[in-house]
């Protein structure tokens, strides 16, 4: 039982996380050509399980992703490598809609609770809630089922994790605020009725990466509850993204409302995320 | 990263199992701190024959020394065979002890650990007073040095067992009471010493542990001050760095057994059939899983670093939480029945109202959030 990074993944993450403060931070305008694109494939991110290393370490680096709220094709096409011959970059396929669909290939997503995938053709995508995820309509192509028992769990833990990303970007965003912004002649985060907010933030991210990386384990070694651990980990990540969004614009007050900052970036992801592999109650009481 | 056990590990775990199977108590331990004193002394006796005494204790002062590992596997082992708590000695082995191990004398440890260690003496906590209890560096017990002893006088509270402790680790003033943080002392206080009075307070689940405790010129040695005079702070706090996580496993799988109590309670009854209800059990088990898992990360961050991570702090909190969340959906489950409660009855209901002390004992839910909030975000002090 060991649930601390090694040193090799505590590099790969840190290297993940410095990549994406230089080439993909919150608020600066992303690429939506597909340079951008080949970029992110370069750097190998998409290919951790299929190239034989664990959901452990894919679940970090999914992660740090997520806090930087990277494009959500990242978490299909990783999906797509590691359970499908599928080339190029893989759509999220959500219902009746394409996420980030520009340039892809083909499209992947939950069908009736198991994965499928399909071929796309060029499309035009328009703009959505999630500012930084372009949406199309998917069409009534049917998808083609995925072999793999586990390829579920896999979009599923995916899909956490970078939930847990977001709500640690909501909680990271707030506590720096909270430590710059003065009123009454003291930081705001003196005060307990905000200090407590941040604390409350912080802890659900925590639970939520805790649980995320557990789930990662146990599927990782086949273990008979991986379905229910990779469900409880989705159920609070999307949980922990959704109220620390909200919470972070609170902090922010009136500048939180503004589309300039960066909070509402946080809720927008967290509310598209949750529709991303759904968690249903009875799958947390099997 | 890995969620599995050595095969060494799993045979210790079988070890646990078999022995706690054969000799578990079979009936329940009394409410009362004054009734259960004999169970209490009995069951620590009969884990200190076996060797389980102490397991995270140093095996130089009669501990069994167990590895983290194994601490942890000891103690899921102990909450899944229905173990009773430990009671009277909760103090001595997990708070008192401890203390003593850090920072006495030789001559200290040697005359109270194995005392601790066999159930021989009973141990209570003398930090919070009438008017100190958040603000702990506010207290106001004072002990004067008059030649080779301290004069105590004032009063502590909330203190669990003090009507059948034989020793209390008494947080005191000692200096100027200006100086807050750097004129305390922590003393050994025998409390059968004339001039202690002590006032049982009854809890609103009915069971008298707590108390009041009065001191009236008492008189105790010098030599019982632990960790030198003024030290008290300190001595008090390294207590913290000795817990490094496990303390509230045992608490956890408890938590978790109560969530599927639940679960089969609710599908007995056919509440489970209700969505609000379904999805809050949905949800405790989920939270249960990721406290889990929050203090397995903690438990190897010790193991690969040698001291906690910052989720330490944030355990408890979660914990505290999350079992009055437990609690609170029990007794809806109990439904109606829970109007039949009185004091004496053991179950959900007894439970759910002794479980509003997680949050307030051992420093508040509100207290926990300053110090996460100050010393883990860095935000700016609030006091």
């Amino acid at each position: 039982m060991n649930l601390t990074p090694s040193d090799d993944q505590e590099q790969l993450r840190a290297a993940t996380e410095r990549w994406l403060e230089d080439n993909l931070p919150i608020g600066r305008p992303r690429g939506k050509d597909a340079s951008a694109w080949a970029q992110l494939e370069d750097m190998g991110w998409l290919t951790v399980t299929r190239d034989g290393l664990d959901h452990g370490t894919e679940a970090l680096l999914f992660a740090e992703l997520g806090r930087f709220l990277a494009p959500v094709a990242m978490i299909s096409t990783a999906v797509a490598r590691r359970w499908t011959s599928l080339d190029g970059k893989v759509a999220l396929a959500v219902g009746s809609r394409l996420l980030d669909p520009e340039d892809a290939s083909g499209a992947l997503g939950l069908f009736e609770r198991a994965v499928g995938h399909h071929v796309i053709g060029p499309i035009e995508a328009r703009p959505g809630l999630d500012q930084l995820t372009p949406i199309a309509d998917r069409g009534d192509t049917r998808p083609q089922p995925v072999e793999g028992k586990d390829a579920a769990l896999h979009l599923r833990l995916l899909a956490a994790a970078f939930a847990v990303g977001c709500a640690e970007a909501a909680a990271i965003m707030a506590t720096d605020y909270a430590k710059l912004r003065e009123q009454f002649g003291r930081p705001i985060g003196a005060f307990q009725a905000i200090k407590h907010m941040c604390v409350d933030m912080a802890v659900r991210a925590a639970v939520a990466r805790s649980q995320l990386l557990f789930a990662a384990c146990a599927l990782d070694g086949g273990e008979p509850d991986r379905a229910f651990h990779v469900a409880a980990a989705k159920r609070l990540a999307d949980d922990a993204a959704l109220m620390n969004g909200g919470a972070a614009i609170q902090v922010h007050g009136g500048i939180g409302m503004t589309d300039e900052a960066h909070p509402h970036l946080t809720l927008k992801r967290a509310h598209l995320l949750r529709f991303v592999a759904p968690v249903e109650t009875g799958e947390l009481l099997v | 990263m890995e969620i599995g056990f050595s095969p060494e590990e799993r045979r210790f775990r079988e070890e646990c199992r078999d022995w706690l199977a054969a000799n578990v108590p079979g009936e329940r331990r009394p409410l009362h701190a004054v009734d259960a004193l004999e169970f209490d002394k009995a069951w620590q006796r009969k884990l200190f024959d076996a060797g389980w005494a102490g397991i995270n204790w140093p095996t130089e002062y009669g501990g069994r020394g167990l590895p983290i590992a194994q601490q942890v596997i000891w103690l899921e082992e102990y909450a899944r065979a229905g173990a009773p708590w430990i009671g009277a000695n909760f103090v001595g082995i997990n708070h008192g002890g401890p203390t003593l191990i850090a920072n006495a004398t030789a001559e200290q440890k040697a005359f109270h650990l194995p005392r601790i260690l066999r159930a021989e003496s009973i141990w209570c906590q003398g930090f919070s007073e009438p008017g100190a209890g958040s603000d702990l560096a506010g207290i106001r017990t004072r002990g004067r040095v008059e030649g080779e002893r301290l004069i105590v006088n004032g009063s502590k509270i909330w203190t669990g067992f003090a009507m059948v402790a034989d020793y209390q680790e008494l947080l005191l003033r000692t200096g100027e009471s200006s100086s807050r943080h750097s004129g305390m002392s922590w003393v050994i206080c025998d409390m059968r010493a004339p001039g202690i009075e002590v006032r049982p307070i009854r809890n609103i689940s009915g069971d008298i542990e707590f108390n009041q405790v009065f001191y009236d010129d008492v008189s105790m040695p010098l030599d019982n001050v632990v960790g030198g005079l003024g030290n008290g702070w300190r001595v008090a706090m390294s207590t913290l760095g000795f817990e490094r996580g496990t303390g509230f496993i045992a608490d956890q799988v408890k938590q978790s057994q109560d969530v599927e109590e639940l679960i089969a309670l609710a599908t007995r009854n056919g509440r489970i059939r209700e969505a609000a209800i379904a999805d809050r059990l949905g949800q405790l088990r989920a939270e249960v899983a990721a406290l889990r898992a929050m203090t397995y990360r903690n438990i190897s961050e010790v193991e690969r670093r040698g001291q906690p991570g910052p989720e330490a702090s944030m355990i408890r909190l979660v914990g505290a939480e999350l079992g009055q969340r437990i609690e609170r959906l029990s007794v809806e489950l109990v439904g109606e029945e829970m109007l039949d409660f009185t004091y004496g009855d053991h179950g959900w209901v007894q439970e759910y109202l002794r479980g509003y002390a997680a949050t307030i004992a051992g420093g508040s839910a509100q207290i926990q959030r300053d110090i996460i909030g100050e010393r883990i975000l860095g935000l700016p002090r609030s006091r």
